[in-house]
């Protein structure tokens, strides 16, 4: 195949698409490099920003589903929280371990359920069905946990959470094994393909044959066990399930995935783009924290930065 | 009587296509003058240059004693021009009023600031309302009003902007008899202020009914004009398609199919909507079977209905004598069906895919055990697959990776038949097949459906080009405001035929063979 030979011939829009979310992410760590050697070269930090960046990679692998058909999915953060609340609540009422977790997922599948039915049943842009939804996932945990976070869990759960193995915390192995899953999925599975073809092109997708209704459901399914994944990770990090957790971590996740080379406008996108998007946004705020920038300012940075990538976006599609 | 348009050896050329040709057309105070062709003769470029949507090649363009050799929108409005499209531009989420008023809405300086004058909009609206006979307030919201009181809208519009000229498009398309016979009233009381009125139409009966003359196009040459109690309807049909069939085209075989064993069937379909009633047929092995008729009569939604893409609200559909139940896209591929759509961009390609991708989805959907969703994508099979049908038929790309949508017309529309033939279909609806394409990709298409048919698929047709289904087509069935009006063997048809039976001068109801 002589594929590779003309490719060589690239353009800028080529070029963006294919290496974008990879240079901002070589960039902005010979900025910190450069800024801050100590803080980047030595053995601690990367394990340390991957782990930080896990929960935003998880939440960004489901939203890049919701994305990836042309819609969004503003209740990721909130699903987290609430998984997280409720895993923990099974855990201290001595639920054993395993079964909390597997349970916790599913829960997080039965949210995002809910979801594509709204959004499959009132035929409304998912953007005011998941504004509605996030509001009431976090009202709920607020309720079911009396607006008090939850200490105390079993001691199997919190080793668990934050043990290594080969150096690499747990967090980080569990947010690549979920990426190498989706990869495949999106890859190589005809459900993913029809996932793209409806993110292309809704009406032409569905002469093909390919169930809407069907796949954005399941869209929001694989959203909600992404976002519940997040959220148990989360309460293992802390330590504690927090009402509040999550507060506007679907900003982050819409970055990421955006960043990550997600076209806004459906059908485009690549689960390994979110991945190094998600830890863009993570070098970020590990950067600016480590250069003492007040957190006010880091809100501006990513701001901008999800602008100008979505921008960019904008203007390879149209050139095309 | 007073001239208040003149449109002087207008030409059009889009790339490629010469779409009207030196056409000369006048439109005097007090008259409808009635603009008959066939789809695509030109009517609609001639009134969007009038209207100053497109930019004429060459020609002069006389308003009011001046003279322009281009008109922008504004310039056209200026001088009294207005048109109503077919689709009403009305804007369903305001009042009757603000729509009157659209983009030129009063003002009355109140402290210096110019605010809108409601009481004067409100006047002048009551006034063109009673006009035109529209028995709303002026408030009323236009998603709460029919059809036929927007186009009401629409008129009042034309007389709030003191149009000289108000051009119809096919008025009653979506009208009630009563509903036609108001607007014809609205119509003769305009004629008598002096208005002048472009009225197309195809509808016979109508033409003789309001018409003043009557000007016909055909493929985008000026034929004559005339005035309308001087000729007959017969006159007028052989003006629409006195033309030459072109040679290029492939004859079908003429033989006799009612022996053939019946391959698809379909019986009583309808729809909610009313756009297709009780439509019945029946497709024999080794036949093409083309639809004819106007555009809007209801052929496109009865494949729709058929392929499952659009909901049907009875009927039944037999393949092969077994009657198959299909509710969506999805049981219709299942079922081997294969529908090429009507618009390639909307409906027929995922531009994100590339070719291969393009040419594999239905293969991989109808392979499945649930709902198109089990199971894993073959690369090798893909490949092999994309090499296999851009070669047979001829796709012209640079190689099966080539994104679709880099592609011209005819080699989308190819590879959209790749996608198709991939999955093994047997029965393909073929909507305006060669909508858009090349003289070239055009007979190769032809050729391809011939050969479909005498490998024993079903072959159906929509077309809205008569000389395409003459040609193409064993037998072709006439589309009447969503019914079948009549069914003819290509020996007995003729443009004629085909022309008076889709336009109601005759009816010959009921299936053939019977």
């Amino acid at each position: 195949m002589n594929k590779q030979a003309q490719a060589e011939k690239m353009s800028f829009n080529t070029m963006w698409q294919k290496y974008g979310t990879l240079g901002i992410f070589v960039l902005l760590v010979v900025v910190l490099t450069i800024l801050k050697p100590e803080s980047i070269l030595n053995l601690q930090s990367i394990p340390q920003i991957l782990n930080q960046s896990s929960v935003n990679i998880l939440l960004a692998l489901g939203e890049f589903f919701a994305i990836l058909i042309a819609g969004i999915d503003l209740s990721v953060g909130s699903i987290a929280a609430l998984v997280g609340m409720i895993v923990a609540k099974m855990m201290v009422a001595g639920i054993p371990v395993m079964l909390a977790l597997f349970l916790g997922v599913i829960f997080g599948g039965v949210f995002g359920f809910m979801n594509g039915f709204l959004v499959n049943k009132t035929g409304l842009h998912p953007f005011i069905i998941t504004l509605g939804t996030q509001a009431i996932f976090r009202g709920v945990t607020l309720i079911i946990s009396n607006a008090r976070s939850v200490f105390g869990f079993p001691v199997e759960f919190i080793t668990f959470i934050s043990s290594r193995v080969l150096g690499i915390p747990v967090a980080v192995i569990i947010a690549v094994v979920v990426a190498i899953i989706l990869a495949f999925f999106t890859k190589k599975t005809k459900v993913g393909r029809n996932i793209y073809a409806l993110g292309g092109n809704k009406e032409a997708a569905w002469y093909s044959g390919v169930n809407v209704k069907l796949h954005t459901l399941l869209v929001f399914i694989i959203s909600g066990i992404c976002s519940s994944i997040a959220g148990i990770v989360l309460i293992g990090r802390v330590g504690a399930a927090e009402p509040a957790a999550a507060t506007g971590f679907e900003t982050y996740a819409i970055a990421a995935s955006i960043i990550g080379g997600t076209s806004f406008f459906g059908g485009k996108g690549k689960i390994s783009g979110v991945f190094v998007g998600g830890l863009i946004i993570g070098i970020i705020n590990y950067g600016m924290t480590v250069l003492t920038v007040p957190s006010s300012y880091q809100q501006i940075v990513m701001g901008s930065l999800i602008i100008i990538s979505v921008t960019i976006d904008r203007f390879v599609a149209t050139k095309k | 009587m007073e001239t208040l348009v003149q449109m002087k050896n207008v030409t059009k050329e889009f790339p490629g296509v010469k779409a009207l040709d030196e056409i000369s057309f006048n439109i005097q105070a007090g008259e409808v003058h009635v603009l008959l062709g066939e789809n695509g003769a030109g009517k609609s470029t001639l009134m969007k240059i009038l209207s100053g949507v497109y930019e004429p090649t060459s020609g002069q363009i006389v308003l009011k004693g001046k003279e322009f050799s281009k008109l922008t929108p504004k310039e056209a409005q200026e001088n009294g021009i207005s048109i109503i499209y077919q689709e009403l531009s009305v804007i369903n989420e305001i009042s009757i009023q603000e729509n009157l008023f659209v983009g030129k809405i009063p003002t009355i300086n109140k402290l210096r600031i110019p605010v809108v004058d409601y009481k004067y909009m409100e006047k002048k609206a009551n006034e063109v309302l009673s006009k035109v006979g529209l028995s709303r307030t002026a408030q009323t919201f236009v998603e709460d009003i029919s059809i036929s009181e927007k186009q009401q809208v629409e008129i009042a519009k034309a007389l709030v902007a003191d149009a000289d000229v108000i051009v119809m498009d096919e008025p009653t398309t979506s009208l009630t008899s009563s509903e036609t016979e108001h607007l014809f009233k609205i119509i003769r009381q305009l004629k008598a202020e002096g208005k002048g009125i472009v009225y197309i139409s195809h509808k016979m009966k109508e033409i003789k009914e309001i018409g003043d003359r009557v000007t016909v196009l055909k493929d985008g040459t000026y034929v004559g004009t005339k005035r309308v109690d001087e000729v007959t309807e017969d006159d007028l049909v052989k003006m629409m398609v006195g033309r030459e069939i072109k040679g290029t085209y492939h004859h079908p075989t003429l033989t006799d199919f009612s022996r053939e064993k019946v391959i698809f069937e379909v019986k009583n379909i309808s729809r909610k909507d009313c756009r297709v009633n009780d439509v019945s047929f029946r497709l024999h092995q080794g036949e093409i079977l083309g639809f004819a008729g106007l555009v809007g009569s209801g052929r496109s939604e009865l494949m729709n209905a058929i392929f499952g893409a659009e909901p049907k609200s009875s009927g039944e559909i037999y393949l092969d004598g077994h009657k198959i139940d299909i509710q969506s896209p999805y049981q219709a591929i299942k079922h081997g069906l294969a529908m090429v759509t009507e618009n390639r961009r909307e409906t027929g390609f995922l531009n994100n895919f590339d070719i291969k991708q393009n040419m594999s989805i239905v293969s991989y959907i109808k392979n499945t055990m649930f709902q198109g969703i089990t199971g894993l994508v073959k690369n090798k099979w893909e490949l092999e697959n994309a090499g296999k049908y851009t070669q047979n038929l001829k796709v012209k790309c640079r190689d099966i990776h080539q994104n679709i949508t880099e592609l011209s017309g005819g080699n989308q529309q190819k590879v959209i038949l790749g996608k198709w033939l991939a999955a093994n279909s047997q029965i393909i609806i073929f909507d305006e097949p060669t909508k858009g394409i090349d003289v070239g990709s055009k007979s190769e298409i032809y050729v391809l459906m011939r050969e479909l048919a005498q490998e024993g698929k079903g072959v159906l047709v929509v077309s809205s080009e008569l000389p395409e289904l003459l040609s193409v087509c064993d037998t072709i069935a006439v589309f009447r405001e969503g019914e079948i009006n009549g069914i003819f063997g290509v020996n007995e048809a003729t443009e004629e035929l085909i022309v008076k039976s889709s336009t109601g001068q005759i009816k010959q109801r009921g299936e053939k063979n019977e």
